[in-house]
């Protein structure tokens, strides 16, 4: 962290994001071992798949919680969509494919971010549903049997999408994976990515800047 | 695998007397405990398939259009599919094609994840919480490997039970289902690629409790086995390829120069 950086997550978010992002692994991992034939060695080593039945089942009870924390500490800023400006954004896929000269300006979170929240807080609790149904079949066998087909529609958008935020968050967008570590992103790298988003927390005076006094922003969980 | 000549159990529903001993020899030779049951009025019992009961007699009063009244039982239990929904999501093996072409279970490798449970178009598997595992019908796969009857055959003492290789098994159902004439028909060859349970019956089969008319793999399965498992492997191998060549080709957004005065540093 040096003096001039912006605080762009507080510690509760990271924890939060962290606790998702590693039960989110261990599901996708434990999950894979019994859905391939060719996977169950994951399986041997947790001491056989039984063990790994276990791991899933209770790991889901952890993704489940910190579901709840991301949903309702995200939805405000990342869940609602901004008509029509998202949509231009979306026109152009924000400038990431194809050469855009001004791609629309972003706010704290892009429309790509966005549909990421959107998928994972629709997608999370379906699997969670979706699973514990599958675990204790209450329901009519008939609707059972959809709960499995549903659980695979939500693994293969989690799944899929799991792998575009890991490039995106990482060496696709050099200096973002640090919101999610330090917290402090450079005022260079949210000017390129966010300008909206400095620009409003510079008009309402919550900018927080690394080295300087200034009360902490209001952003994040309420 | 297929060294073994495919073998076929035929139940003729006709010649059955309800006398339960095929449930009471499937018991002894599983060494299923029994547990106590309630007199619901009828002398099914237990009401239904359980972990502990693999077979059972269905006992049913029917009254047909002209009034006549039957007495219908049947033996119900694990069909044996060849094309079977339970070892399509069986995620340990436990459930496997044996050489005989019938559905085996082991049981040491299941994992009591239940999905065979919800998959059977019949609704065979049945859950034991206590062990966390499921149960079946293996057509007694020890004693067909050692070329001795099923325990429920050899117990059956009007014939009603038979078993032999599946060609023959079809002809003898059929010629029976000739004798008989009326609704008579076969059971069991016409759908998930043919069962190794037969059934003779002498209604139609939408007339028999528990009996589904037409049973196949369900779509949910299939969708969930056959497309999505497939795709979720395709569409997260697409999106890695997708970034690196993005990577490659339109290049990381990087972000201006921190001290600089916004100019751009080159990528997008």
């Amino acid at each position: 962290m040096k003096p001039g950086m912006i605080q762009a997550t507080d510690a509760f978010e990271r924890i939060v994001h962290w606790v998702m992002a590693i039960s989110c692994i261990i599901l996708f991992v434990t999950g894979l071992g019994m859905m391939f034939h060719s996977l169950n060695f994951i399986g041997t080593m947790t001491g056989g798949l039984k063990s790994l039945k276990f791991i899933h089942n209770w790991t889901a009870l952890v993704f489940g919680f910190s579901l709840i924390f991301a949903i309702s500490m995200w939805w405000k800023e990342a869940g609602v969509i901004e008509i029509p400006e998202d949509l231009e954004w979306v026109k152009c896929a924000g400038g990431y494919l194809w050469h855009v000269e001004h791609p629309p300006e972003s706010g704290k979170y892009n429309p790509g971010q966005k549909m990421f929240f959107i998928a994972v807080a629709l997608c999370g609790p379906l699997m969670v549903v979706t699973g514990l149904l599958m675990m204790f079949q209450i329901l009519p066998m008939g609707l059972t049997r959809w709960m499995y087909t549903l659980h695979a529609v939500g693994f293969v958008t989690l799944f899929a999408f799991f792998f575009v935020h890991v490039y995106l968050g990482t060496i696709g967008n050099p200096g973002s994976f640090q919101a999610m570590t330090t917290g402090w992103v450079t005022r260079g790298w949210a000017r390129k990515q966010h300008p909206k988003w400095i620009r409003e927390m510079e008009e309402h005076g919550t900018l927080v800047v690394y080295g300087e006094e200034k009360k902490p922003s209001a952003h994040g969980h309420g | 695998m297929n060294k073994q000549p495919e073998l076929v159990k035929l139940i003729d529903t006709t010649l059955c007397t309800a006398c339960r001993g095929c449930q009471v020899a499937c018991k002894q030779w599983n060494e299923l405990p029994g547990f106590r049951t309630k007199q619901l009025g009828t002398y099914q019992n237990p009401p239904d398939l359980q972990w502990n009961t693999w077979t059972l007699i269905r006992f049913q009063e029917y009254e047909d259009k002209a009034g006549n009244f039957q007495w219908i039982f049947r033996k119900d239990g694990c069909m044996h599919c060849t094309d079977a929904a339970c070892v399509k999501v069986c995620p340990s093996g436990a459930l496997f094609y044996t050489e005989f072409g019938t559905v085996g279970l082991k049981e040491d490798l299941c994992i009591g994840c239940k999905n065979c449970v919800a998959a059977c178009p019949f609704e065979v598997p049945r859950y034991n919480g206590e062990k966390d595992r499921i149960t079946k019908c293996d057509l007694c796969h020890t004693r067909l490997q050692a070329g001795r009857q099923p325990a429920c055959v050899l117990s059956c003492p009007t014939g009603a039970l038979t078993i032999g290789r599946k060609d023959m098994m079809l002809k003898a159902a059929e010629k029976r289902v000739k004798e008989l004439g009326g609704d008579a028909n076969v059971y069991g060859d016409k759908f998930v690629g043919g069962t190794h349970v037969l059934y003779v019956l002498s209604e139609k089969p939408e007339v028999y409790d528990a009996l589904p008319k037409s049973p196949s793999v369900p779509l949910s399965i299939l969708v969930w086995r056959d497309f999505l498992k497939p795709v979720s492997l395709l569409a997260a191998g697409g999106i890695l390829v997708g970034s690196f060549l993005h990577y490659l080709i339109k290049g990381p957004k990087l972000p201006y120069d921190d001290a600089g005065t916004g100019k751009k540093e080159g990528g997008e």
